[in-house]
C-alpha cells in the first residue's frame, strides 16, 4: 500500500486541541488533505458522502473516547460496509491496558497510538500500515 | 483508603503521567511541591479540567477524580507550547487543552493503577472557566493538593479518593 501526500485523511476526536495536533503532526509528516470531524457520529455520514464522489477518505484517524460514537464503535461501521471495510484505521487512544488492544485487534485496526506520542511516533505507526 | 501512605501509593502513577505528558507534548518538566491535604470547600484557580475514574479494588468500589487547575496566564502559555501556536489571552479555541491533558494523565495513570490491582473506567473530562470557582467533590472523599512548578508558571494536581460504597456498607 503506497504512502501519498495527498491520501485523503479523516481525523476524528472529540476534542479540537488533539484534532489540532494530529493535524499538524501529519502536516509536518508531509501530508496535505486533512479533514476532520468531532466525534464518530459526525466521522460516519461524511465517510458516506466522500463514498459517492471521486474523492473518498483514503486513511482514518480516530480518537477512541468520545461521547456519541466511540472510535471502536465507527471501526465497526468501517469494517461491516462493503465499499469501506479495508479502508486504513490508526486509533488513537489515551488508555494503554492489553485489553483494549487485543479489542481493536480483533475490531480489525490497522494499528493505534497510545496518547501521549510524538510526531516521529505517528510517523512510524503510519509507516507500518502503509509501507510495513 | 484512610491510610494516607496508601493514597499517595495511588496518586504516584497520576503524578508520574503528568510529568510524561507535559514532557512528550509540551516539552516541559513538572517540578511537583510538597502534597497536603485540602479542605473541600477552598475555591480552585482560573481553569480547572477534571475528570472521574470509577472502579473496584480487591472486590470493594471507590471512586476517584483528577483535578488539575492553572491560573489564566500559565494556561494560555502551556497551551501555546502545545499546540505550537502563539496565544496571548484564554480563548475558545484552546478551550479544551485542559481536559485533553487530563485525559492523557489518567489514560497513562490507568496502567499502572490496573498493576497495583485496580480496575479503572474512564468518564469523559470536563473543564470549568472562572476565577475563583469551586468544585463539588464526590461525598465522602478525601483530597491530596500537589503544587506544581513548570517553566509555563506554577499550577494545581488534585487526587480525590473516595469509598463511599464501602463506608456505608460500615468499613
Amino acid at each position: 500500500m503506497a504512502l501519498k501526500p495527498d491520501m485523503k485523511i479523516l481525523v476524528v476526536d472529540d476534542m479540537s486541541t488533539m484534532r489540532k495536533i494530529i493535524k499538524n503532526m501529519l502536516k509536518k509528516i508531509g501530508f496535505t488533505n486533512m479533514e476532520e470531524a468531532d466525534d464518530g457520529a459526525t466521522a460516519w455520514p461524511k465517510l458516506e458522502e466522500a463514498l459517492g464522489t471521486d474523492a473518498p477518505f483514503e486513511f482514518i484517524v480516530s480518537d477512541w473516547n468520545m461521547p456519541k460514537m466511540s472510535g471502536i464503535d465507527l471501526l465497526g461501521k468501517v469494517r461491516n460496509h462493503e465499499t469501506m471495510k479495508a479502508l486504513p484505521f490508526l486509533m488513537v487512544t489515551a488508555e494503554t491496558e492489553q485489553g483494549n488492544v487485543v479489542t481493536a485487534v480483533k475490531a480489525g485496526v490497522s494499528n493505534f497510538v497510545v496518547k501521549p506520542f510524538t510526531e516521529e511516533t505517528l510517523r512510524d505507526k503510519i509507516a507500518k500500515i502503509f509501507v510495513g | 483508603m484512610t491510610d494516607h501512605s496508601n493514597f499517595l501509593a495511588f496518586s504516584k502513577p497520576y503524578i508520574e503521567g503528568a510529568k510524561y505528558v507535559f514532557e512528550t507534548m509540551i516539552q516541559t518538566k513538572l517540578v511537583p511541591g510538597k502534597p497536603k491535604v485540602k479542605d473541600a470547600s477552598d475555591g480552585l484557580s482560573d481553569l480547572t479540567s477534571f475528570i472521574n475514574i470509577s472502579g473496584e479494588r480487591n472486590g470493594e468500589p471507590y471512586q476517584a477524580l483528577l483535578v488539575l487547575s492553572w491560573p489564566y496566564e500559565t494556561y494560555t502559555k502551556m497551551a501555546s507550547a502545545m499546540l505550537h501556536e502563539e496565544y496571548a489571552e484564554y480563548n475558545e479555541e484552546i478551550a479544551d487543552v485542559g481536559a485533553e491533558i487530563c485525559n492523557m494523565i489518567t489514560g497513562n495513570a490507568k496502567r499502572d493503577l490496573t498493576g497495583m490491582g485496580y480496575t479503572c473506567i474512564m468518564a469523559i473530562p470536563t473543564m470549568i472557566e472562572g476565577k475563583g470557582h469551586k468544585l463539588k467533590y464526590p461525598e465522602g472523599t478525601t483530597i491530596i493538593y500537589f503544587p506544581i512548578e513548570s517553566d509555563h508558571g506554577s499550577f494545581v494536581l488534585e487526587i480525590c479518593y473516595s469509598e463511599t460504597f464501602s463506608e456505608k456498607k460500615g468499613r
